[in-house]
Protein backbone atom coordinates (compact mmCIF):
# COMPACT_ATOMS: atom_id res chain seq x y z
CA UNK A 1 0.00 0.00 0.00
CA UNK A 2 1.07 3.52 -0.71
CA UNK A 3 0.42 5.84 2.49
CA UNK A 4 -0.37 8.75 0.34
CA UNK A 5 -3.45 11.10 1.81
CA UNK A 6 -5.74 11.11 -1.49
CA UNK A 7 -5.56 6.78 -0.94
CA UNK A 8 -6.28 6.79 2.49
CA UNK A 9 -9.47 10.06 1.59
CA UNK A 10 -10.72 7.13 -0.89
CA UNK A 11 -10.27 4.56 1.16
CA UNK A 12 -12.32 6.07 4.28
CA UNK A 13 -14.95 7.54 2.07
CA UNK A 14 -14.99 4.05 0.63
CA UNK A 15 -15.67 2.50 4.01
CA UNK A 16 -17.75 4.67 5.41
CA UNK A 17 -20.60 4.77 2.57
CA UNK A 18 -20.30 0.61 2.91
CA UNK A 19 -20.49 0.80 6.68
CA UNK A 20 -23.62 3.54 6.34
CA UNK A 21 -25.11 1.51 3.18
CA UNK A 22 -25.01 -2.20 5.15
CA UNK A 23 -27.02 -0.03 8.05
CA UNK A 24 -29.52 1.37 6.20
CA UNK A 25 -30.09 -1.87 3.98
CA UNK A 26 -30.41 -3.66 7.75
CA UNK A 27 -33.44 -1.42 8.20
CA UNK A 28 -34.52 -0.94 4.43
CA UNK A 29 -35.29 -4.78 4.77
CA UNK A 30 -37.69 -4.27 8.16
CA UNK A 31 -39.15 -1.81 5.67
CA UNK A 32 -39.61 -4.02 2.63
CA UNK A 33 -40.85 -6.56 5.03
CA UNK A 34 -42.91 -4.81 7.81
CA UNK A 35 -44.05 -1.75 6.37
CA UNK A 36 -47.89 -0.52 6.61
CA UNK A 37 -48.65 3.01 6.42
CA UNK A 38 -52.21 1.79 7.91
CA UNK A 39 -51.23 0.13 11.07
CA UNK A 40 -50.56 2.60 14.42
CA UNK A 41 -48.22 -0.57 15.83
CA UNK A 42 -45.10 0.28 17.82
CA UNK A 43 -42.69 -1.25 15.12
CA UNK A 44 -44.44 0.62 12.56
CA UNK A 45 -44.32 3.65 13.73
CA UNK A 46 -40.84 3.08 14.64
CA UNK A 47 -40.18 2.43 10.87
CA UNK A 48 -41.56 5.58 9.86
CA UNK A 49 -38.91 7.51 12.51
CA UNK A 50 -35.92 5.23 11.47
CA UNK A 51 -37.07 6.32 7.76
CA UNK A 52 -35.70 10.09 8.04
CA UNK A 53 -32.45 9.36 9.80
CA UNK A 54 -31.94 6.23 6.85
CA UNK A 55 -32.44 8.66 4.21
CA UNK A 56 -30.76 11.69 5.41
CA UNK A 57 -28.15 9.25 5.93
CA UNK A 58 -28.30 8.21 2.61
CA UNK A 59 -28.94 11.35 1.08
CA UNK A 60 -24.81 11.94 2.14
CA UNK A 61 -23.50 8.70 1.81
CA UNK A 62 -24.29 8.61 -2.17
CA UNK A 63 -23.90 12.23 -2.30
CA UNK A 64 -19.86 11.25 -1.04
CA UNK A 65 -20.42 8.33 -3.78
CA UNK A 66 -21.08 11.05 -6.83
CA UNK A 67 -17.98 12.91 -5.21
CA UNK A 68 -15.93 9.42 -4.83
CA UNK A 69 -15.95 8.86 -8.74
CA UNK A 70 -13.77 12.37 -9.35
CA UNK A 71 -11.66 11.76 -6.39
CA UNK A 72 -10.72 8.44 -7.34
CA UNK A 73 -9.55 9.25 -10.47
CA UNK A 74 -8.28 12.60 -9.00
CA UNK A 75 -5.98 10.23 -7.07
CA UNK A 76 -5.10 8.08 -9.73
CA UNK A 77 -3.86 10.78 -11.53
CA UNK A 78 -2.02 12.03 -8.62
CA UNK A 79 -0.04 8.64 -8.38
CA UNK A 80 0.83 8.10 -11.29
CA UNK A 81 4.64 10.13 -10.94
CA UNK A 82 5.27 6.77 -8.31
CA UNK A 83 4.97 4.18 -11.41
CA UNK A 84 7.29 3.71 -14.26
CA UNK A 85 5.67 4.03 -17.02
CA UNK A 86 2.42 5.64 -16.21
CA UNK A 87 1.92 9.74 -17.52
CA UNK A 88 -1.54 9.82 -16.31
CA UNK A 89 -4.24 7.96 -14.33
CA UNK A 90 -4.71 5.10 -17.28
CA UNK A 91 -1.20 3.88 -16.42
CA UNK A 92 -2.28 4.10 -12.74
CA UNK A 93 -5.42 1.68 -12.87
CA UNK A 94 -3.20 -0.49 -14.79
CA UNK A 95 -0.52 -1.03 -11.85
CA UNK A 96 -2.66 -4.39 -10.78
CA UNK A 97 -6.17 -6.03 -11.99
CA UNK A 98 -8.58 -4.40 -9.99
CA UNK A 99 -7.69 -0.27 -10.78
CA UNK A 100 -10.33 -0.52 -14.18
CA UNK A 101 -12.89 -2.51 -12.60
CA UNK A 102 -12.92 -0.68 -9.23
CA UNK A 103 -13.72 2.78 -12.08
CA UNK A 104 -16.20 0.81 -14.15
CA UNK A 105 -18.08 0.03 -10.75
CA UNK A 106 -17.26 3.38 -9.35
CA UNK A 107 -19.64 4.57 -12.59
CA UNK A 108 -22.35 2.09 -12.32
CA UNK A 109 -22.41 3.40 -8.70
CA UNK A 110 -22.44 6.66 -9.79
CA UNK A 111 -25.60 6.21 -11.99
CA UNK A 112 -27.21 3.79 -9.00
CA UNK A 113 -26.31 6.34 -6.12
CA UNK A 114 -28.07 9.26 -8.40
CA UNK A 115 -31.17 7.60 -9.24
CA UNK A 116 -31.82 6.54 -5.83
CA UNK A 117 -31.34 10.28 -5.06
CA UNK A 118 -33.95 10.87 -7.21
CA UNK A 119 -36.50 8.07 -6.01
CA UNK A 120 -35.90 9.63 -2.69
CA UNK A 121 -35.99 13.12 -3.71
CA UNK A 122 -39.63 12.69 -4.97
CA UNK A 123 -40.14 10.19 -2.23
CA UNK A 124 -39.85 12.94 0.08
CA UNK A 125 -42.25 15.22 -1.22
CA UNK A 126 -45.74 12.86 -1.03
CA UNK A 127 -47.00 13.00 2.80
CA UNK A 128 -47.56 9.07 2.92
CA UNK A 129 -44.20 7.73 1.79
CA UNK A 130 -45.30 6.99 -1.51
CA UNK A 131 -41.80 5.30 -3.26
CA UNK A 132 -40.60 3.96 0.16
CA UNK A 133 -40.68 0.49 -0.87
CA UNK A 134 -39.64 1.31 -4.22
CA UNK A 135 -36.37 3.53 -3.17
CA UNK A 136 -35.33 0.79 -0.42
CA UNK A 137 -35.64 -2.51 -3.01
CA UNK A 138 -33.24 -0.30 -5.12
CA UNK A 139 -30.73 0.18 -1.98
CA UNK A 140 -31.11 -3.43 -1.74
CA UNK A 141 -29.97 -4.09 -4.86
CA UNK A 142 -27.00 -0.98 -4.84
CA UNK A 143 -25.86 -2.02 -1.59
CA UNK A 144 -23.81 -5.51 -2.87
CA UNK A 145 -22.37 -2.91 -5.50
CA UNK A 146 -21.01 -0.16 -2.89
CA UNK A 147 -19.61 -3.46 -0.79
CA UNK A 148 -18.21 -5.12 -4.14
CA UNK A 149 -16.67 -1.77 -5.15
CA UNK A 150 -14.93 -0.87 -1.23
CA UNK A 151 -13.56 -4.63 -1.88
CA UNK A 152 -12.19 -4.05 -4.98
CA UNK A 153 -11.23 -0.44 -4.21
CA UNK A 154 -9.34 -1.89 -0.85
CA UNK A 155 -7.64 -4.55 -3.40
CA UNK A 156 -6.74 -1.90 -5.86
CA UNK A 157 -4.82 0.48 -3.05
CA UNK A 158 -3.58 -2.13 -0.79
CA UNK A 159 -2.11 -4.30 -3.66
CA UNK A 160 -0.16 -1.03 -5.06
CA UNK A 161 3.59 -1.85 -5.97
CA UNK A 162 6.35 1.11 -6.42
CA UNK A 163 8.15 -1.52 -8.32
CA UNK A 164 5.59 -2.18 -11.09
CA UNK A 165 6.24 -1.05 -14.67
CA UNK A 166 3.11 -0.45 -15.92
CA UNK A 167 1.77 1.04 -19.27
CA UNK A 168 1.18 4.40 -20.34
CA UNK A 169 -1.88 5.72 -21.72
CA UNK A 170 -0.58 6.00 -25.22
CA UNK A 171 -0.31 1.80 -25.11
CA UNK A 172 -3.42 1.26 -23.66
CA UNK A 173 -5.41 3.56 -25.72
CA UNK A 174 -3.80 3.59 -28.46
CA UNK A 175 -5.17 2.26 -32.13
CA UNK A 176 -2.30 0.64 -33.48
CA UNK A 177 -2.97 -1.97 -30.74
CA UNK A 178 -5.35 -4.76 -31.70
CA UNK A 179 -6.68 -6.33 -28.25
CA UNK A 180 -7.86 -3.96 -25.19
CA UNK A 181 -11.23 -2.52 -25.27
CA UNK A 182 -9.45 1.44 -24.97
CA UNK A 183 -7.85 0.29 -28.08
CA UNK A 184 -10.54 -0.93 -30.12
CA UNK A 185 -12.52 2.76 -29.29
CA UNK A 186 -9.55 4.04 -29.82
CA UNK A 187 -9.27 2.45 -33.19
CA UNK A 188 -12.91 3.64 -34.17
CA UNK A 189 -12.35 5.92 -37.47
CA UNK A 190 -12.99 9.75 -36.04
CA UNK A 191 -14.54 10.97 -38.98
CA UNK A 192 -17.74 8.79 -38.83
CA UNK A 193 -17.96 8.84 -35.01
CA UNK A 194 -17.93 12.76 -35.17
CA UNK A 195 -21.29 12.20 -37.53
CA UNK A 196 -22.31 9.73 -35.30
CA UNK A 197 -21.93 12.46 -32.00
CA UNK A 198 -23.63 15.18 -33.10
CA UNK A 199 -26.32 13.13 -35.03
CA UNK A 200 -27.08 11.28 -31.91
CA UNK A 201 -27.00 14.28 -30.07
CA UNK A 202 -29.41 16.20 -31.70
CA UNK A 203 -31.79 13.42 -32.12
CA UNK A 204 -31.68 13.62 -28.08
CA UNK A 205 -31.52 17.19 -27.33
CA UNK A 206 -34.82 17.38 -30.00
CA UNK A 207 -36.55 14.77 -27.79
CA UNK A 208 -35.25 16.05 -24.47
CA UNK A 209 -37.15 19.86 -25.41
CA UNK A 210 -40.05 17.93 -27.26
CA UNK A 211 -40.60 15.79 -23.88
CA UNK A 212 -39.79 18.62 -21.85
CA UNK A 213 -42.48 20.50 -23.77
CA UNK A 214 -45.26 18.50 -24.40
CA UNK A 215 -44.68 15.97 -21.71
CA UNK A 216 -44.81 12.96 -24.11
CA UNK A 217 -41.82 10.61 -24.93
CA UNK A 218 -39.79 10.58 -21.41
CA UNK A 219 -39.19 7.06 -21.91
CA UNK A 220 -37.83 7.65 -25.32
CA UNK A 221 -35.69 10.55 -23.81
CA UNK A 222 -34.34 8.19 -20.86
CA UNK A 223 -33.09 5.76 -22.81
CA UNK A 224 -31.45 8.13 -25.23
CA UNK A 225 -29.88 9.80 -22.93
CA UNK A 226 -28.41 6.24 -21.87
CA UNK A 227 -27.28 5.45 -25.27
CA UNK A 228 -26.10 9.28 -25.88
CA UNK A 229 -24.03 8.69 -22.44
CA UNK A 230 -22.25 5.67 -23.50
CA UNK A 231 -21.60 7.32 -27.32
CA UNK A 232 -20.24 10.77 -25.55
CA UNK A 233 -17.76 7.91 -23.38
CA UNK A 234 -16.72 6.50 -26.99
CA UNK A 235 -16.40 9.95 -28.45
CA UNK A 236 -14.59 11.30 -26.14
CA UNK A 237 -11.23 8.56 -26.95
CA UNK A 238 -12.44 8.46 -30.44
CA UNK A 239 -12.27 11.75 -31.36
CA UNK A 240 -12.80 14.31 -28.63
CA UNK A 241 -9.68 13.53 -26.72
CA UNK A 242 -7.52 13.82 -30.66
CA UNK A 243 -8.86 17.88 -30.39
CA UNK A 244 -7.98 18.78 -27.03
CA UNK A 245 -4.26 17.22 -27.10
CA UNK A 246 -4.10 18.92 -30.90
CA UNK A 247 -2.48 14.92 -31.77
CA UNK A 248 -4.16 12.82 -34.25
CA UNK A 249 -3.01 9.53 -32.21
CA UNK A 250 -3.42 9.75 -28.42
CA UNK A 251 -6.63 8.87 -27.58
CA UNK A 252 -6.09 8.73 -23.32
CA UNK A 253 -9.55 9.50 -21.32
CA UNK A 254 -7.71 10.07 -19.00
CA UNK A 255 -4.91 13.30 -19.83
CA UNK A 256 -7.74 15.81 -20.36
CA UNK A 257 -8.67 15.54 -16.27
CA UNK A 258 -4.82 17.17 -16.21
CA UNK A 259 -3.32 20.69 -15.60
CA UNK A 260 -1.95 20.88 -18.55
CA UNK A 261 -5.91 20.90 -20.45
CA UNK A 262 -6.71 23.03 -18.11
CA UNK A 263 -8.65 20.09 -16.07
CA UNK A 264 -11.18 20.13 -18.74
CA UNK A 265 -11.80 16.37 -18.30
CA UNK A 266 -14.00 16.69 -15.25
CA UNK A 267 -15.99 19.41 -16.35
CA UNK A 268 -16.88 17.17 -19.42
CA UNK A 269 -17.17 14.02 -17.24
CA UNK A 270 -19.01 15.84 -14.54
CA UNK A 271 -21.56 17.57 -17.24
CA UNK A 272 -22.11 13.61 -18.65
CA UNK A 273 -22.65 12.03 -15.45
CA UNK A 274 -25.44 14.72 -14.45
CA UNK A 275 -27.14 14.24 -17.98
CA UNK A 276 -27.30 10.96 -17.66
CA UNK A 277 -28.45 10.46 -14.28
CA UNK A 278 -30.95 13.27 -14.85
CA UNK A 279 -32.20 11.62 -18.01
CA UNK A 280 -32.71 8.17 -16.28
CA UNK A 281 -34.81 9.90 -13.49
CA UNK A 282 -36.94 10.49 -15.65
CA UNK A 283 -37.59 7.16 -16.94
CA UNK A 284 -37.74 5.64 -13.24
CA UNK A 285 -40.15 8.35 -12.04
CA UNK A 286 -43.02 8.69 -14.90
CA UNK A 287 -44.63 5.19 -13.51
CA UNK A 288 -45.48 7.13 -10.25
CA UNK A 289 -47.19 10.32 -12.34
CA UNK A 290 -50.71 9.09 -11.19
CA UNK A 291 -49.75 8.63 -7.13
CA UNK A 292 -51.97 10.46 -5.63
CA UNK A 293 -49.42 12.38 -3.02
CA UNK A 294 -47.41 12.99 -5.71
CA UNK A 295 -50.03 14.30 -8.85
CA UNK A 296 -49.50 17.65 -8.43
CA UNK A 297 -45.70 17.95 -8.07
CA UNK A 298 -44.22 14.84 -10.08
CA UNK A 299 -44.81 16.22 -13.65
CA UNK A 300 -42.93 19.24 -12.45
CA UNK A 301 -39.77 17.31 -10.98
CA UNK A 302 -39.70 15.56 -14.01
CA UNK A 303 -39.54 18.76 -15.90
CA UNK A 304 -36.84 20.23 -13.48
CA UNK A 305 -34.98 16.80 -14.89
CA UNK A 306 -36.00 17.30 -18.29
CA UNK A 307 -34.33 20.57 -18.32
CA UNK A 308 -31.46 19.60 -16.58
CA UNK A 309 -30.16 16.66 -18.56
CA UNK A 310 -30.79 18.91 -21.73
CA UNK A 311 -29.18 21.53 -20.32
CA UNK A 312 -26.25 19.75 -19.15
CA UNK A 313 -26.20 17.41 -22.36
CA UNK A 314 -26.49 20.62 -24.56
CA UNK A 315 -23.47 22.42 -22.13
CA UNK A 316 -21.32 19.18 -22.91
CA UNK A 317 -21.92 19.68 -26.92
CA UNK A 318 -21.26 23.54 -26.80
CA UNK A 319 -17.83 22.52 -24.76
CA UNK A 320 -16.84 19.79 -27.12
CA UNK A 321 -17.89 22.04 -30.35
CA UNK A 322 -15.60 24.71 -28.85
CA UNK A 323 -12.78 22.38 -28.25
CA UNK A 324 -12.79 21.33 -31.79
CA UNK A 325 -13.15 24.56 -33.26
CA UNK A 326 -10.81 25.94 -31.26
CA UNK A 327 -8.41 23.17 -31.52
CA UNK A 328 -5.20 23.12 -33.97
CA UNK A 329 -5.24 19.78 -34.98
CA UNK A 330 -7.49 19.54 -38.59
CA UNK A 331 -8.03 16.54 -39.74
CA UNK A 332 -8.26 16.42 -43.62
CA UNK A 333 -7.70 12.96 -43.52
CA UNK A 334 -8.92 9.69 -41.88
CA UNK A 335 -7.04 8.68 -39.14
CA UNK A 336 -5.32 5.56 -38.79
CA UNK A 337 -7.44 2.84 -37.87
CA UNK B 1 -62.72 16.27 14.43
CA UNK B 2 -60.01 14.85 16.24
CA UNK B 3 -59.30 11.25 16.57
CA UNK B 4 -57.47 9.13 18.57
CA UNK B 5 -57.04 5.89 18.16
CA UNK B 6 -55.06 3.68 21.16
CA UNK B 7 -52.44 5.99 21.53
CA UNK B 8 -49.87 5.40 24.02
CA UNK B 9 -46.73 7.27 24.82
CA UNK B 10 -43.53 5.67 26.10
CA UNK B 11 -40.41 7.97 26.88
CA UNK B 12 -36.85 6.99 27.52
CA UNK B 13 -38.12 3.02 26.28
CA UNK B 14 -35.97 0.40 27.21
CA UNK B 15 -34.13 2.42 29.36
CA UNK B 16 -34.41 2.01 33.57
CA UNK B 17 -36.02 5.07 33.49
CA UNK B 18 -39.03 3.88 30.67
CA UNK B 19 -41.88 5.94 31.73
CA UNK B 20 -45.23 4.81 29.94
CA UNK B 21 -47.23 8.91 30.02
CA UNK B 22 -50.33 7.20 27.99
CA UNK B 23 -51.53 3.93 27.58
CA UNK B 24 -53.92 3.52 24.93
CA UNK B 25 -55.64 6.71 24.73
CA UNK B 26 -58.76 6.18 22.78
CA UNK B 27 -60.72 9.87 22.14
CA UNK B 28 -62.84 12.01 19.79
CA UNK B 29 -63.23 15.72 20.00
CA UNK B 30 -65.59 17.41 18.35
CA UNK B 31 -65.69 20.53 16.07
CA UNK B 32 -66.40 23.25 17.36
CA UNK B 33 -66.61 22.32 21.42
CA UNK B 34 -64.59 23.50 24.44
CA UNK B 35 -62.98 20.56 25.45
CA UNK B 36 -61.00 20.42 29.12
CA UNK B 37 -58.43 17.65 29.70
CA UNK B 38 -58.28 17.56 33.31
CA UNK B 39 -55.80 15.26 36.01
CA UNK B 40 -53.38 15.59 38.02
CA UNK B 41 -49.89 16.53 37.38
CA UNK B 42 -48.13 13.41 35.81
CA UNK B 43 -51.59 12.19 34.24
CA UNK B 44 -50.57 12.66 30.64
CA UNK B 45 -52.27 15.87 30.23
CA UNK B 46 -49.37 18.23 28.51
CA UNK B 47 -48.33 14.93 26.79
CA UNK B 48 -51.77 14.58 25.27
CA UNK B 49 -52.14 18.02 24.15
CA UNK B 50 -48.32 17.89 22.41
CA UNK B 51 -49.53 14.64 20.67
CA UNK B 52 -52.93 16.14 19.51
CA UNK B 53 -51.07 19.78 18.58
CA UNK B 54 -48.42 17.91 16.36
CA UNK B 55 -45.69 18.75 18.51
CA UNK B 56 -44.85 15.19 19.78
CA UNK B 57 -45.63 12.15 17.56
CA UNK B 58 -47.01 8.88 19.11
CA UNK B 59 -45.03 5.69 20.57
CA UNK B 60 -47.99 3.83 18.74
CA UNK B 61 -51.56 4.21 17.57
CA UNK B 62 -52.91 6.64 14.98
CA UNK B 63 -54.14 10.35 14.79
CA UNK B 64 -56.76 11.78 12.79
CA UNK B 65 -57.72 15.53 11.94
CA UNK B 66 -60.69 16.16 9.50
CA UNK B 67 -60.52 12.72 8.86
CA UNK B 68 -56.98 12.67 7.56
CA UNK B 69 -54.78 10.44 8.95
CA UNK B 70 -51.55 12.84 11.01
CA UNK B 71 -49.30 10.98 13.17
CA UNK B 72 -47.51 9.44 10.12
CA UNK B 73 -46.45 12.47 8.02
CA UNK B 74 -43.26 13.48 7.32
CA UNK B 75 -42.34 16.25 9.87
CA UNK B 76 -42.41 19.16 7.12
CA UNK B 77 -46.16 18.43 6.36
CA UNK B 78 -46.41 18.56 10.23
CA UNK B 79 -44.78 21.88 10.22
CA UNK B 80 -47.51 23.20 7.66
CA UNK B 81 -50.40 21.79 9.45
CA UNK B 82 -49.15 23.14 13.23
CA UNK B 83 -48.64 26.42 11.46
CA UNK B 84 -52.14 26.65 9.85
CA UNK B 85 -54.35 24.25 12.16
CA UNK B 86 -52.81 25.13 15.59
CA UNK B 87 -53.07 28.12 17.86
CA UNK B 88 -50.98 27.48 20.87
CA UNK B 89 -50.84 29.35 24.44
CA UNK B 90 -48.89 27.94 26.72
CA UNK B 91 -48.62 27.66 30.55
CA UNK B 92 -46.09 30.89 30.47
CA UNK B 93 -46.75 33.68 27.87
CA UNK B 94 -43.05 32.66 26.24
CA UNK B 95 -42.76 35.96 24.60
CA UNK B 96 -39.27 36.75 23.02
CA UNK B 97 -37.52 39.31 24.85
CA UNK B 98 -36.04 42.07 23.39
CA UNK B 99 -38.76 42.67 20.39
CA UNK B 100 -41.17 44.62 20.98
CA UNK B 101 -44.89 43.30 20.89
CA UNK B 102 -45.83 43.54 17.79
CA UNK B 103 -43.19 41.69 16.67
CA UNK B 104 -43.57 38.98 18.78
CA UNK B 105 -47.67 38.73 17.45
CA UNK B 106 -46.08 38.80 13.64
CA UNK B 107 -43.37 35.77 14.39
CA UNK B 108 -45.41 32.81 13.45
CA UNK B 109 -46.60 33.78 10.65
CA UNK B 110 -43.46 35.13 8.93
CA UNK B 111 -42.80 31.85 7.47
CA UNK B 112 -46.24 32.22 5.74
CA UNK B 113 -44.42 35.21 3.57
CA UNK B 114 -47.96 37.44 3.68
CA UNK B 115 -46.97 41.24 2.85
CA UNK B 116 -45.62 42.54 5.97
CA UNK B 117 -47.94 45.83 5.96
CA UNK B 118 -51.01 43.31 6.01
CA UNK B 119 -49.66 41.47 8.66
CA UNK B 120 -49.18 44.05 10.32
CA UNK B 121 -52.33 45.19 9.75
CA UNK B 122 -53.78 41.58 11.37
CA UNK B 123 -51.47 41.96 14.11
CA UNK B 124 -52.65 45.53 14.97
CA UNK B 125 -56.57 44.22 14.97
CA UNK B 126 -55.69 41.10 16.69
CA UNK B 127 -53.87 43.22 20.23
CA UNK B 128 -56.99 45.71 19.93
CA UNK B 129 -59.62 43.25 19.71
CA UNK B 130 -57.71 42.14 23.47
CA UNK B 131 -57.62 45.76 24.68
CA UNK B 132 -53.60 45.69 24.21
CA UNK B 133 -52.80 47.59 21.01
CA UNK B 134 -51.61 50.90 23.17
CA UNK B 135 -48.53 48.12 24.12
CA UNK B 136 -47.77 47.24 20.60
CA UNK B 137 -44.56 48.94 20.16
CA UNK B 138 -43.60 48.02 23.76
CA UNK B 139 -40.72 45.33 24.59
CA UNK B 140 -42.76 42.03 26.43
CA UNK B 141 -40.14 42.83 29.31
CA UNK B 142 -42.58 46.36 30.45
CA UNK B 143 -45.57 44.19 30.12
CA UNK B 144 -47.60 42.95 33.33
CA UNK B 145 -48.55 39.31 33.68
CA UNK B 146 -51.97 39.71 31.70
CA UNK B 147 -50.81 41.31 29.53
CA UNK B 148 -48.13 39.01 28.47
CA UNK B 149 -50.75 36.71 28.59
CA UNK B 150 -53.04 38.34 25.89
CA UNK B 151 -50.19 39.28 23.67
CA UNK B 152 -49.53 35.36 23.65
CA UNK B 153 -53.23 34.70 22.62
CA UNK B 154 -53.36 37.05 19.66
CA UNK B 155 -49.72 35.50 18.90
CA UNK B 156 -51.80 32.14 18.49
CA UNK B 157 -54.48 33.59 16.90
CA UNK B 158 -52.09 35.23 13.96
CA UNK B 159 -52.39 32.54 11.20
CA UNK B 160 -56.22 32.11 11.76
CA UNK B 161 -55.90 28.46 13.27
CA UNK B 162 -59.38 26.23 13.40
CA UNK B 163 -57.87 25.12 16.85
CA UNK B 164 -56.93 26.80 20.00
CA UNK B 165 -54.65 24.90 22.20
CA UNK B 166 -53.89 25.75 25.98
CA UNK B 167 -52.33 23.73 28.41
CA UNK B 168 -52.66 25.42 31.89
CA UNK B 169 -53.54 28.68 30.76
CA UNK B 170 -54.42 30.11 34.36
CA UNK B 171 -51.83 28.88 36.02
CA UNK B 172 -50.03 31.75 36.75
CA UNK B 173 -53.16 34.34 36.88
CA UNK B 174 -55.38 35.89 39.70
CA UNK B 175 -58.33 35.08 39.53
CA UNK B 176 -59.70 38.66 37.75
CA UNK B 177 -57.13 37.24 34.81
CA UNK B 178 -58.60 33.89 34.56
CA UNK B 179 -62.29 35.01 34.44
CA UNK B 180 -61.44 37.25 31.66
CA UNK B 181 -59.05 34.55 29.47
CA UNK B 182 -62.68 32.31 29.86
CA UNK B 183 -64.25 35.43 28.15
CA UNK B 184 -61.51 35.13 25.24
CA UNK B 185 -62.41 31.27 25.04
CA UNK B 186 -66.10 32.02 24.50
CA UNK B 187 -65.30 34.47 22.10
CA UNK B 188 -63.30 32.06 19.95
CA UNK B 189 -66.41 29.58 20.68
CA UNK B 190 -68.36 31.50 19.23
CA UNK B 191 -66.21 32.48 15.99
CA UNK B 192 -66.59 28.73 15.31
CA UNK B 193 -63.21 27.62 16.97
CA UNK B 194 -62.12 24.52 18.70
CA UNK B 195 -60.60 24.74 22.56
CA UNK B 196 -58.81 22.30 23.96
CA UNK B 197 -57.39 23.09 27.42
CA UNK B 198 -55.05 20.94 29.63
CA UNK B 199 -56.02 22.55 33.34
CA UNK B 200 -57.20 21.68 36.77
CA UNK B 201 -58.50 24.95 37.72
CA UNK B 202 -62.12 24.70 38.86
CA UNK B 203 -62.64 28.18 36.95
CA UNK B 204 -62.24 26.69 33.98
CA UNK B 205 -63.61 22.86 34.48
CA UNK B 206 -66.75 24.22 35.84
CA UNK B 207 -67.50 26.99 33.11
CA UNK B 208 -70.09 26.92 31.75
CA UNK B 209 -69.07 27.15 27.86
CA UNK B 210 -67.06 24.30 28.44
CA UNK B 211 -68.68 21.18 26.35
CA UNK B 212 -66.39 18.21 27.99
CA UNK B 213 -64.07 17.46 30.82
CA UNK B 214 -62.19 14.17 30.16
CA UNK B 215 -60.41 13.34 33.41
CA UNK B 216 -56.58 11.75 32.90
CA UNK B 217 -55.12 9.27 35.76
CA UNK B 218 -51.81 7.55 35.37
CA UNK B 219 -52.23 7.63 31.22
CA UNK B 220 -55.44 6.61 30.59
CA UNK B 221 -58.94 8.08 30.57
CA UNK B 222 -60.39 7.51 33.58
CA UNK B 223 -64.17 5.11 33.09
CA UNK B 224 -62.54 3.68 29.99
CA UNK B 225 -60.85 -0.03 30.31
CA UNK B 226 -57.46 -1.13 31.17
Amino acid sequence: MILHPAVIANLLASYIASFMVVYAAYYGAQILRRWDIQSGAELQLVLERKTYLISTLLTYVFGLQLLSLFLYVFTADTLCPLFVGAMCAAGTLNVNGFGYPTLVLKMVNFLLAGLWLVLNHADNQGYDYPLIKKKYLLLAFIAPFIILETILESAYFLDMQADVITSCCGSLFSSERVTGLGSEIASLPAKPMIWVFYIAMSITLACGVFFYRKGKGGYLYAALSVLMFVISLVSIVSFISLYIYELPTHHCPFCIIMQEYHYIGYLLYILLFGAVVSGIGIGALIPFRQVESLHSMLSGFIGKLALASVVLYAAFTVLVTYEIISSNLVMTYEVAS
Amino acid sequence: MIELVNVKKVFNAGNPSEFSALNSVNLHIGENKVTVLRGPSGSGKTTLLSIIGCMSRPTAGRVRLGGREISSLPERFLTDIRRKTFGFIFQQPNLIKGISVLENVMLPAYPLGEPRSRLREKAMQGLAELNISTKAASKVEWLSGGEAQRASIVRALINKPTIIIADEPTAHLDTKLSQRFMEIIEKFKAEGKTVIITSHDPLVCDSKMVDRVINLRDGRIEGEPS
